[in-house]
């Protein structure tokens, strides 16, 4: 995955080693490899039968992840981040075109689960949107980004290598469910290890890049939180509202908020670390894919908070629309 | 009445006489099948996430064999002597239960969910000398054992007999995320040291001395019950018995059941007398897996079940198989593999009985028992003669009529009070000689169901006797109204008892547990007033989240009764929470 042509910007204000040290490299991508064959361990051909005879759901899902979640990142760009000079802006931008793009994460059927959403639906919005995404993701990140990069006509996305980088990934998925199919003993623990190491994910983020990378934090602009913060929190509101507009079930609409807002980060940093490997800018890139992961959790669990608490009772008179 | 019209109407491969049985007690049984079977799997647990270990035939007859000698050599037992056996479905279960019965001692199967005063009541009116529990429950036995006559106490754990990994993580879970293993008290054994004691002293002759004397007369089991009278007491049932229904049973199923491939699924307990004649022993002597599972509730429990093991057999009871097809992974993929369903426990409602074939394409048939029958006495047949909405014909071997409050036998078409008589019903109650007076006389067994014979000789239960309703003298039979009401939609399931009313002595109450969409009180009502007479019509509805359920999933009428008597208006939503 080296060689193919990045972005060149003139001026680097991180480097590479200082922000993601190789060791942290490996270990992430290791660590997505888990959670993807741990994805895969809870899988049957019978929950793509499922989907198939039930699409609603997946349809209204898949606008969601690849309409509005794009959407809103180019939206927060413009707000925000281009108010920022170019050289800083464009590569934070583009690591948050990317995060907008990629498909949702596995600790959304995580949120799903404690705000008492639909966790069939989330589970399966997730298989879905990752394997959409070898075709959705660099779609709209092309897309977005020739709407965005009109200033640096040198830029070209790797969308080679983020196919190339989601078809790797969907490796452990398939390897995950065949595993599972030969020894569901083995899936059932990979499954259960996908779910800790997705929020070891988290933990490690916190315990060891935060406060190395402290003084880069500090001085990263407010505009670049509200990107970072905004991209989760305002897609769980709109895709909320939305699907409550017209009519989902709110145990439904619950689960879709979260599968639209939560993104898979681990997956967002895995493309960044394997396709701008070498990359001056890969810091920057790399900026909001990391506070997003960072606030997501905290955003989601606020968020499953007031779920629990919403109208419990109202929904006993809502039909099931399922 | 001495004809048997329901002769006419046996399956062509179904003999209506059982002839001579060649095995003598259990351990005969469980020999049998592991010398045919030895290297096949016989029984698979499985957990809600997918994670199973397995049990080959082999492995259950030895393992089975060094509890027998742990019990006899190590503890001291003697023939006879009670072992009560408290646990979910695991794969310790066959191990113990086989144990008991090749110690030659009596097995007294317990709920697990039993309070310290159930638990108490059983232990000590059987009088159990040892008790193997699951861990989980253990932490009830420090009030518990002092009033009973318990010596020995092994601890079992959900995961045994798992692979050590898997066991490991499944340990793991219950300590550090569930947190329910508690600390137990009070001195005990595991059932790996237990084992290990037993296999280093056995030998096949003290093993064999184990068994002198022990005939089909010779009692296997207490079976706790309340039979018709509500007082909870052991029903005797004896080796034959329970050989004797094994067999009735399997060859009522004729060719449905296949000896060597059968698959079926154990989602009601082993401790209730369905399961364990139908599937501990039943599937065991035709060489089936079994695939147990330890809780059948919420139903997604056993998504994983169905999804990783090609299913054949389902045994169940009316509320599960309406709650496994409410499950949108079952309805979308029904397992491709069934062959056939049993239903016993409570009626099989026909509304239920119906979408389940349409669903699954697989006959499903309700069959007729108590604990007291060791449970078998009706079975409908496989071969499309059987009639939904009857508990079908009388097994072979087994005489079964109705009488009159005078004791005389009523004709067709007419109700009555059920009585049966065949190699299956129980000797009697432990140590209650005035309760057994009251159940069996001259041999029948009187049953305290009201149910009618048709022309063909199929049984359909009107009603369970203390479970009428008498509105201003006439009689509400409960099943006919939940039926009626079952079939509105929005209802999901329906209790219906009968509360003291002024006027008409007892007024009919339904207790509904409705989906999103719940029909009005007077909807529910003017939808009865369509098919039944004005008496029969409930005066009041209640909505509830719950309806108080026994383990196995059968509606407790007695329950609602009480909260009707005791709360006319009070909801019984906690009460019945804390029932299921």
């Amino acid at each position: 995955m080296i060689g193919a042509p990045l972005i060149v910007l003139t001026q680097t204000v991180v480097n590479e080693q200082d922000v993601v040290t190789p060791f942290e490299q490996n270990l992430l991508v290791g660590l997505v490899f888990v959670i993807m064959f741990g994805l895969g361990a809870g899988l049957t051909p019978r929950d793509f039968r499922l989907a198939i005879r039930r699409p609603w759901g997946l349809i209204i899902g898949w606008v969601t992840q690849f309409g509005i979640m794009p959407l809103l990142a180019f939206l927060l760009i413009i707000g925000f981040l281009w108010q920022l000079p170019r050289e800083y802006a464009a590569p934070v931008a583009l690591g948050a075109l990317l995060m907008g793009c990629v498909p949702a994460g596995t600790t959304s059927n995580i949120f799903t689960y404690f705000s008492k959403g639909n966790l069939a639906l989330s589970v399966i919005m997730t298989t879905n949107s990752t394997l959409w995404a070898l075709v959705m993701t660099p779609l709209v990140l092309v897309l977005y980004g020739r709407l965005l990069f009109t200033e640096e006509s040198d830029l070209q996305i790797p969308t080679t290598n983020i196919v190339i980088t989601l078809v790797i990934l969907l490796v452990p998925v398939v390897l995950g469910m065949t595993v599972r199919r030969y020894s569901a003993n083995i899936g059932a623990v990979m499954e259960l290890m996908g779910g800790f190491f997705g929020l070891f994910f988290i933990v490690f983020l916190m315990a060891t890049w935060v406060p190395r990378n402290w003084a880069l934090l500090a001085g990263t602009p407010w505009q670049t939180y509200v990107v970072a913060i905004g991209l989760g929190l305002f897609g769980i509101a709109i895709a909320y509202l939305l699907t409550r507009a017209i009519r989902l079930h709110p145990m439904n609409a619950r689960t879709i908020a979260l599968e639209t807002g939560i993104q898979n980060g681990p997956l967002a940093i895995a493309i960044v670390l394997l396709t701008f490997n070498g990359n001056p800018d890969i810091g920057l890139i790399l900026i909001v894919p990391a506070l997003y992961s960072l606030f997501i959790v905290i955003v989601a669990t606020f968020v499953t908070f007031a779920f629990r608490r919403a109208n419990l009772a109202a929904e006993q008179k809502i039909p099931s629309l399922l | 009445m001495t004809e048997r019209p329901w002769l006419a109407h046996y399956p062509a491969d179904v003999s209506p006489e059982l002839g001579d049985v060649t095995l003598p007690h259990l351990p005969a049984l469980v020999s049998a099948a592991t010398a045919t079977y030895a290297d096949t799997i016989a029984f698979t647990q499985c957990m809600p996430n997918g994670m199973n270990g397995s049990l080959t035939y082999a492995q259950v007859d030895a393992l089975s064999d060094d509890f027998a000698a742990y019990l006899r050599e190590v503890v001291g037992l003697n023939q006879g002597d009670r072992v009560a056996v408290q646990m979910p479905n695991c794969l310790s279960y066959p191990v113990v239960a086989f144990g008991v019965f090749k110690a030659g001692c009596i097995l007294v199967n317990t709920n697990p969910l039993y309070t310290a005063t159930e638990m108490t009541h059983q232990f000590a009116d059987s009088g159990a000398r040892a008790l193997v529990i699951i861990d989980m429950f253990a932490d009830r036995l420090p009030q518990v054992l002092p009033k009973t006559s318990i010596e020995t106490v092994v601890t079992v754990r959900i995961s045994e007999f798992f692979p050590p990994v898997i066991a490991g993580v499944i340990r793991g879970v219950q300590k550090v995320w569930n947190r329910s293993l508690p600390t137990i008290t009070v001195n005990h054994t595991s059932l790996r040291s237990t084992l290990a004691a037993g296999r280093s002293r056995k030998n096949a002759a003290a093993a064999r001395s184990y068994l002198d004397g022990i005939d089909a007369n010779t009692v296997a089991a207490l079976q706790y019950t309340g039979g018709t009278t509500g007082v909870s007491k052991g029903a005797m049932l004896t080796h034959g018995n329970l050989v004797a229904n094994t067999l009735q049973m399997i060859s009522m199923c004729g060719t449905y059941m296949r000896p060597g491939v059968e698959i079926v699924l154990t989602a009601l307990p082993l401790y209730h007398i369905f399961a364990f004649t139908v599937n501990l022993l039943g599937f065991f002597h035709i060489g089936a897996r079994n695939i147990l599972v330890p809780t059948p509730r919420p139903p997604s429990n056993l998504k994983r079940a169905f999804e990783n093991y090609k299913i054949t057999w389902v045994s169940g009871v009316n509320t599960l198989f309406n709650a496994l097809m409410n499950e949108r992974w079952f309805a979308d993929s029904p397992p491709k593999h069934l062959r056939a369903s049993a239903a016993g426990g409570m009626s099989l409602h026909m509304s239920v009985a119906s979408r389940w074939r349409e669903m699954t394409g697989t006959p499903i048939v309700e069959g007729y028992g108590l604990t007291e029958s060791s449970p078998v006495l009706t079975f409908n047949p496989l071969d499309g003669m059987g009639k939904d909405g009857t508990i079908g014909i009388p097994v072979p071997s087994t005489e079964v009529r109705c009488i009159d409050d005078a004791g005389l036998p009523v004709g067709v078409g007419t109700p009555g009070e059920l009585l049966a008589r065949g190699p299956q019903v129980m000797l009697g109650y432990w140590q209650r000689p005035d309760e057994t007076a009251l159940a069996l006389v001259d041999g029948w067994l009187h049953t305290g169901d009201i149910a009618e014979m048709d022309a063909d000789g199929y049984f359909t239960i009107v009603d369970r006797k203390k479970d009428m309703i008498l509105v201003s003298g006439f009689n509400v039979y409960p099943n006919e109204v939940e039926e009626r009401i079952a079939s509105l939609a929005g209802v999901i399931e329906v209790g219906v008892v009968g509360i003291p009313d002024e006027k008409a002595g007892e007024a009919v109450r339904a207790y509904i547990v409705a989906d999103l969409t719940p029909p009005t009180e007077a909807q529910v009502i003017a939808h009865c007033r369509e098919t039944l007479a004005a008496y029969k019509v409930p005066k009041s509805v209640r909505f509830i989240d719950e309806l108080p359920k026994s383990p196995i999933g059968k509606i407790l009428r007695r329950e609602l009764r009480a909260d009707a008597v005791t709360s006319p208006t009070a909801s019984i939503e906690t009460q019945g929470r804390e029932l299921s």
